[in-house]
């Protein structure tokens, strides 16, 4: 034991006195730092702006309120919002938050409509992706550790003390093992410890810091021991390199790209402009149309307001609800086809990762963060939920089955982040 | 330069020709690099057009539909609708630049701007999260490795070979041997960018200005000859060909792969754009303050009532000759875009303040030069989404009030106020389908090819500081070299 302490202390000494394996591990904590410190100040700023946007949001909707007195008008006029918090694993693992909206504002009107909008970030900032803790560990780690271990041996015998330090220690695992243990160590730590400063200033919980940490350690030491193995077999330093940055390549940007050009000639769906048009369409036509028509439509799906007889010959906000409503129901099909051809592109996506350990890295991670774009579909679902609780909860007011009353609209529904227990409305009725 | 030690460089450069045949790896790296841009083109081209074709089919389906649309009350017209598809660039087969991060297609309305929806990546598989297969991110990522790969030794070899002192004992200058070795990688620069030049004569082709072809493509020359003189220089200053491999590893990781992500986590960071659904807040309660132009009693309307009353000289709005109604939708569309206008040309700032940040990392790095250079000549940058706003938002706007003049024109004030009564009515309080014929044709046109060639003026200049650096660090390291 004493023996192996202090090869171990001799073998971190002796990288204290190496320039260059200093300057990697400088560079390696402060890029991990910088990911991890703007991290956080995406994560902060996604959380403010979601409070200021519930301030404003009750604020708008207290005044649509006040101006309009009977049902229709109130549910034409007051938005909803809706939105989806970041984790407090967030931070590490910004994910895909600024390709898909997080934040959304709803009304009665036709949701095929709505939904689409999106309050996108900044095109070209997204485009070059940004940095985040993932990023750090699965894309650059790597490139650090191929430069920390493709040379431990042929660095000794490009400088020829290979054969005496071999001849003069106990053993090759004694010499090889503890310089290689020491170095992993201290990139593990320069790469990990401003990760875990992040965890506690945002409270990530014990166990999702610990499966991050065994995802990064397991693929960390993935990458160690493919240099080491490389690197006994080779002499030259720069070929052993060579070879590493053409797997790194590999693994990282041409198995990923053919898996993902081979998955998009693969799932086709339907396009979203023509969900759109078709909904746009429906809803228009119905203006024109008989007016049993489109409440036939409406009463098929939603039989307990077939006896709602129409109120004149003018204008009814019954009937006007009801045809959103068809125009909804008329492009059910195409956009369940839309959603199911991404969620299907996520599963094949992720077999594809298996492929790539740097991609399999980012997916598990962005899963535990819920930054992914299942996370994304979950958030859709949640407003979709949501809409239809609402819906519901007017329809018996529009519909005449109930006497409205203004104060009534406190118990309007609303909208809780399915991740902090939303409780979904399974109200069928 | 005297055409002896011209000669000399020749010779030097056919040599390390010679010595790259020679090395398994060196040709292995041409071929591969050869390969990558070569497919990538192909496919980029392919993906590119195929979207440049839908989309515009797409434009013309919707202009159909429109004309096609029944006899109808002008103002359901208004909120039926229109689209404007954004048509690729014909450089985006080159560099697809932010045409899948933002939406392709706008539904215009009356008294709304909508945003453009339908990212292509929301669909996406996010496997291409490091890279994708576009020449651009082969060129600006993968070639300077490429360049690393190949030549790293270049110096470094000769002199660890001992080779270095003979060569410039016997008269031929360490800086002959720089320029020669230089020369032949920038014939490897030529040999990779073969593939991308042949693309560009196709862009060139579809109407793309010859001077931004040019102008792109010398950029790209220029970065790979930033890359070539880097690799140079480093061979030239390290002792050992293992030094000087790892050390310009480090540089490629730092300048390639950390600087862009570093720019834009920054420029995200340092300046806060609110987005959309924020402003949208400032939006309505600035609308809220001009009246409803559904509603031609809203009080809000009164002066023009007055005005007009006065003009037309008659005692109410129903003697007028035109249809009140009509102008008053006119009016306040006038109103309401104003408001929305300014609201998004302020978001457009924000966004473009936020860019440059990230752009002025070019300085630091010569890939985020390039990324920005390529893509602002191309025309797929930002901007080139800004514009596209901007030229849907005037479709919008022209659409929307031709349709209100027609209502003003064409329908009878008295029908128009009729139109609920009965069914009759409803009819009575419609305009003939001829009047749809007035939807304009829309084409998105890039900007012009001044604009974007004065645009990428200091990306440009970074480039050439980085030339200039390098090349005076050569000069430097070369003379302390023998």
């Amino acid at each position: 034991m004493t023996y192996l302490l202090k090869q171990l202390g001799r073998e971190w000494r002796f990288m204290l006195r190496q320039r260059y394996v200093l300057i990697l591990l400088l560079c390696s904590f402060l890029v991990s730092g910088f990911a991890v410190f703007t991290g956080l100040a995406e994560v902060a700023q996604q959380q403010q702006t979601i409070e200021r946007l519930k301030l404003a949001d009750a604020k708008d909707r207290l005044e649509a309120q006040a101006k309009y007195n009977d049902p229709g008008s109130l549910a034409y006029y007051s938005f909803h919002l809706t939105y989806s918090e970041p984790s407090n694993l967030a931070f590490a693992a910004l994910g895909e938050r600024d390709v898909y909206p997080w934040k959304h504002r709803v009304r009665m009107l036709a949701l095929e409509g709505q939904i689409y909008e999106s309050d996108s970030q900044n095109a070209e900032l997204a485009q070059a992706g940004k940095i985040d803790f993932v990023f750090v560990i699965s894309a650059l780690a790597p490139l650090f550790i191929i430069l920390l271990f493709h040379d431990l041996i042929a660095s000794e015998r490009s400088s020829g003390r290979h054969d005496l330090l071999v001849s003069t220690a106990k053993s090759k695992y004694a010499l090889w093992g503890s310089r290689g243990i020491v170095r992993f160590v201290a990139v593990v730590l320069c790469l990990m410890v401003p990760f875990y400063l992040g965890a506690m200033i945002s409270s990530t919980g014990f166990l999702t810091t610990l499966l991050v940490s065994i995802w990064c350690i397991a693929y960390l030491a993935f990458w160690t021991v493919l240099s080491l193995w490389l690197g006994k077999k080779l002499a030259s330093a720069p070929r052993i390199a060579s070879i590493l940055i053409a797997c790194w390549v590999l693994l990282a940007f041409v198995l990923p790209i053919l898996s993902d050009l081979l998955i998009n000639h693969s799932v086709h769906s339907a396009k979203g402009g023509d969900i759109l048009l078709t909904q746009r369409e429906t809803v228009n036509d119905a203006w024109d149309l008989p007016v049993s028509t489109t409440m036939d439509a409406f009463a098929a799906t939603h039989p307990q307001y077939a006896d709602y007889s129409y109120q004149g010959e003018g204008f009814d906000w019954g009937w006007y609800y009801a045809f959103q409503q068809v125009g909804d129901q008329a492009s059910t099909d195409m956009s369940n086809d839309y959603r199911a051809a991404a969620a299907k592109k996520y599963t094949l996506a992720g077999y594809a990762t298996l492929l790539s350990p740097p991609l399999l890295l980012q997916r598990k991670i962005n899963r535990l963060a819920n930054t992914d774009a299942l996370a994304a579909f979950e958030y859709e679902q949640d407003i979709r939920d949501f809409h239809k609780a609402l819906r519901m909860a007017y329809y018996p007011w529009l519909f005449g089955q109930k006497k409205f009353d203004k104060t009534q609209l406190t118990s309007l529904p609303q909208f809780e982040d399915s991740t902090h227990n939303y409780k979904k409305v399974q109200n069928e009725q | 330069m005297s055409s002896h030690s011209f000669a000399k460089v020749l010779v030097v450069a056919k040599d390390e020709w010679r010595y790259w045949l020679r090395s398994k790896l060196a040709i292995s790296v041409l071929v591969i690099g050869l390969l990558l841009t070569l497919s990538a083109a192909i496919v980029t081209a392919v993906t590119m057009m195929e979207l440049s074709h839908t989309r515009a089919s797409l434009q013309d389906t919707a202009e159909q539909t429109f004309v096609d649309q029944p006899d109808r009350h002008p103002h359901r017209m208004v909120h039926y609708g229109h689209y404007a598809f954004r048509v690729p660039s014909p450089l985006s087969t080159i560099d697809p630049g932010v045409d899948a991060f933002t939406g392709n297609s706008i539904f215009l309305e009356g008294h709304r701007q909508n945003s453009a929806m339908f990212a292509d990546q929301k669909q996406g598989t996010a496997l291409t999260s490091l890279g994708s297969l576009s020449p651009a991110f082969i060129l600006q990522v993968l070639a300077p490795l490429l360049l690393i790969l190949i030549a790293y030794s270049s110096v470094s070899r000769e002199r660890e070979s001992q080779t270095l002192s003979f060569i410039v004992s016997q008269g031929t200058s360490i800086f002959t041997l720089i320029i020669g070795k230089g020369v032949a990688l920038l014939c490897v620069v030529g040999l990779i960018m073969l593939p991308v030049i042949a693309s560009s004569g196709i862009a060139i082709v579809q109407g793309e200005s010859i001077v931004v072809v040019l102008s792109f493509l010398s950029a790209y020359v220029l970065y790979l000859l930033v890359w070539s003189l880097v690799v140079l220089l480093v061979s030239t200053a390290v002792s050992k060909n293992s030094e000087s491999f790892t050390a310009l590893l480090f540089v490629w990781v730092l300048f390639c792969i950390v600087m862009p992500r570093i720019a834009s986590s920054t420029a995200s960071a340092s300046i806060v754009s609110p987005g959309k659904l924020e402003t949208d807040f400032a939006v309505i309660a600035e609308l809220r303050k001009l009246g409803d132009g559904h509603n031609a009693n809203d009080p809000a309307f009164s002066k023009l009532k007055t005005s007009l009353l006065r003009q037309y000289n008659v005692e109410t709005v129903e003697e007028l000759p035109i249809n009140f109604r009509g102008a008053v939708a006119r009016a306040s569309e006038a109103q309401l875009t104003e408001v929305l206008n300014r609201f998004a040309e302020n978001s457009m700032q924000e966004e473009l303040a936020q860019t440059q940040v990230s752009r002025n990392f070019g300085w630091l790095s010569p890939m985020v030069a390039i990324r920005s250079l390529s893509m602002i000549s191309a025309g797929t940058s930002i901007e080139t989404h800004h514009r596209f706003m901007r030229e849907a938002e005037d479709l919008r706007f022209s659409f929307v009030q031709s349709l209100n003049q027609v209502h003003i024109d064409k329908l009878n004030y008295a029908d128009d106020m009729n139109r609920n009564a009965n069914a009759e009515a409803g009819q009575k309080a419609r305009v003939s389908a001829e009047n749809w014929q007035m939807i304009q044709d829309f084409k998105f046109q890039l900007e012009s090819a001044s604009a974007r060639l004065h645009r990428s003026m200091p990306a440009f200049a970074q480039l050439f500081m980085w030339i200039a650096i390098a090349g005076s660090l050569i000069r430097f390291f070369g003379r302390r070299a023998i």
